[in-house]
């Protein structure tokens, strides 16, 4: 038992270190999340609701908890945070309001609309919050929408890449659980709207499994080593002086040849990287969505 | 014959630590007297029976606990020309393998443990400690290409030489162990000894060890040192044409001549350690230290150990990934 904590002693005393460090900055987050409290202003919202499963992919008990969960981050991040489930085709709401719009573009319509119908907004209607339109329904196009649409405070504070890594979270579990992700959804909004942006990351959740995997396999082969004992004789060991005797030696110089060859120069040419750049609009809402 | 204290008559045995013969009953040093008697089958000091192997030559009383050397395995024909004494006690052997094995994680729990390392015995090997004298003849065409590049021009100049070497090597004790209980590649890597303590054959430095008679002539086993002479001869020739690009041998002929073949007795502590069913053995120089063997691995521990990683690891992982996200 001593040999086994003498070899981890380091590790569990980084693992502490970390543990400590990231106790004191969730309580300290815990801290300033509990002494932040908005005052809703919005009178005018026609519904107290925030999770519309239309597409009824959650229990009542997960509504239950979802609502639970929403209320108290609205009340911390001061924004209202809606969540809209659909199972059904928007081809024909959207291209009703607008003729041309995209597949992609029709969760968007619909997260727009409904957050504007209903008067959403923690200060004022149509004014700071979020709305997740997860719609389960598989459009023409074979593909499952999804769009987050920001509005107010959370527009001007969530940039595209947050909302691009909020919805990769959403993303990583929506297909197996749904509660998950879209609890991940409420979470990940609150702690980007009330973290420091410093950092900002998008690493698969498998990354620590995966590194703790490769750290034990390369713990136990550089300690697998269980032979001892090479070779330590040489050639001279049992030579009588340590070393032989020459009777002739010679290296007589016999001829001399050369070769030349014309060195081939050849000229490539090089590649050239593509990229891609994409713009927002002006209007009251700011967002993005994915496909799955 | 078994060596006794003529102070106290208790068995004298050999001690490497003082490299004297010592009396463990009453702490006399070469007080031994060595007393005949005895046979393959009962034991000189208190007559109780013994059961020496086919080519036992000293061994321990399994009844009073004396040390004996078997008359008959020690003279004649079976007389050793040399002896190597034991340089190394048990306790610095243990410590050899300590020094080796002792940090290791994945090593049985008792591996190194007091009571599985008490089983450990010093024994004298049989060795045919063979003189050579080998003439190697040499001919052959070397080439040296050096290259260059002026302009868009690149040169390749080779130069040819006629090599000759003819090369005369004396060989002094090449050994082979001559125990079938031995592996020949364990004793192999326990090479080399340092034949400068090398003394004319005593039976008293087996008192206290256990040895045998060479269980092959030497004539079975010149092929092994005669090999052993060869790849040292081939590789002093190598030695000789370095410098050389490459070489096309014309004429290449070792021949290599026995000089002579002396018996030896070299000191070999060996350890076996039982696992799983499985027996492991491992061998210390009884003079250099040098230790040979193959450790057995605990499943259990590099389950336990790799596990403990991939979860603090993990977690570490996790906590800071965390810790970012916060940030």
């Amino acid at each position: 038992m001593g040999e086994y904590f003498r070899c981890f002693k380091w590790l569990y005393i980084i693992l502490a270190a970390v543990l400590l460090l990231f106790g004191f900055l969730s309580a300290g987050h815990m801290l300033i999340a509990s002494l932040s409290h908005h005052e809703r202003t919005n009178t005018e919202c026609v519904t107290a609701e925030r999770v519309f499963d239309y597409g009824d992919v959650l229990t009542d008990r997960e509504e239950r908890k979802l609502r639970r969960l929403i209320a108290r981050r609205e009340k911390q991040t001061g924004c209202d945070i809606v969540l809209v489930t659909l199972q059904e085709s928007l081809k024909d709401y959207a291209r009703g309001i607008d003729p041309y719009v995209d597949y992609d573009e029709f969760v968007r319509i619909y997260a727009e609309q409904f957050y504007e119908t209903n008067g959403f907004g923690y200060d004022k209607p149509n004014g700071d919050g979020v709305i997740l339109v997860d719609n389960w329904y598989r459009e023409d196009d074979g593909r499952i929408y999804t769009w987050l649409c920001t509005t107010g405070r959370a527009k001007t504070e969530y940039s595209d890449a947050d909302v691009d890594h909020l919805l990769d979270n959403v993303y990583r579990y929506v297909e197996r659980n749904p509660y998950r992700a879209y609890k991940t959804y409420v979470n990940d909004f609150y702690h980007d709207m009330m973290g420091l942006h410093i950092i900002r990351l998008n690493i698969s959740g498998l990354l620590p499994w995966i590194a703790g995997a490769v750290a034990a396999a390369a713990f136990v082969l550089c300690n697998w080593r269980s032979k001892r004992g090479g070779s330590t004789v040489t050639a001279v060991t049992y030579v009588e002086g340590r070393k032989p005797e020459f009777r002739v030696r010679e290296d007589r110089f016999l001829r001399k040849s050369v070769m030349r060859h014309k060195i081939q120069t050849s000229s490539g040419s090089g590649g050239s990287g593509g990229g891609h750049s994409g713009g927002g609009g002006g209007g009251s809402h700011g967002g993005g969505g994915h496909s799955r | 014959m078994v060596f006794k204290c003529r102070n106290c008559g208790g068995n004298v045995v050999y001690e490497p630590a003082r490299g004297h013969m010592y009396c463990p009953h009453c702490e006399s040093l070469d007080s031994e007297d060595a007393v005949r008697g005895g046979s393959l089958t009962q034991c000189a000091v208190c007559g109780a029976p013994v059961e020496a192997g086919q080519y036992t030559s000293s061994s321990r009383c399994g009844h009073c606990g004396s040390y004996l050397v078997f008359d008959e395995r020690v003279e004649g024909g079976y007389e050793p020309r040399w002896i190597l004494p034991f340089y190394l006690n048990k306790e610095e052997a243990v410590e050899a393998m300590n020094r080796e094995f002792g940090r290791r994680l994945f090593t049985p729990a008792d591996f190194m443990s007091t009571k599985s390392l008490e089983k450990m015995e010093g024994r004298y090997v049989p060795f045919w400690l063979y003189d050579y004298q080998a003439r190697y003849d040499f001919a052959g065409e070397g080439t040296v290409v050096r290259s260059w590049t002026s302009g868009d021009t690149e040169y390749v100049e080779t130069s040819y030489y006629e090599v000759i070497r003819q090369m005369d090597v004396d060989f002094d004790k090449i050994p082979a162990d001559a125990s079938y209980e031995m592996t020949d590649d364990i004793m192999d890597l326990m090479e080399p000894y340092d034949y400068g303590a090398l003394i004319d054959y005593a039976p008293k430095y087996m008192s206290g060890f256990y040895g045998e008679i060479y269980n092959q002539e030497a004539q079975e086993l010149e092929g092994r040192a005669q090999a052993k002479a060869r790849d040292a001869s081939e590789e002093l020739m190598r030695e000789s044409l370095q410098g050389y690009t490459g070489m096309r041998p014309l004429r290449r002929d070792l021949n290599v001549q026995t000089r002579a073949a002396n018996y030896a007795l070299m000191p070999v502590w060996q350890y076996l350690y039982r696992y799983r069913g499985k027996t492991y053995a491992f061998h210390v120089n009884g003079q250099t230290g040098k230790v040979i063997g193959t450790m057995p691995v605990s499943q259990g521990k590099v389950l336990a150990y790799g596990a403990s990683v991939f979860v603090i690891v993990a977690a570490i992982c996790r906590l800071a990934l965390n810790f970012l996200e916060i940030l």
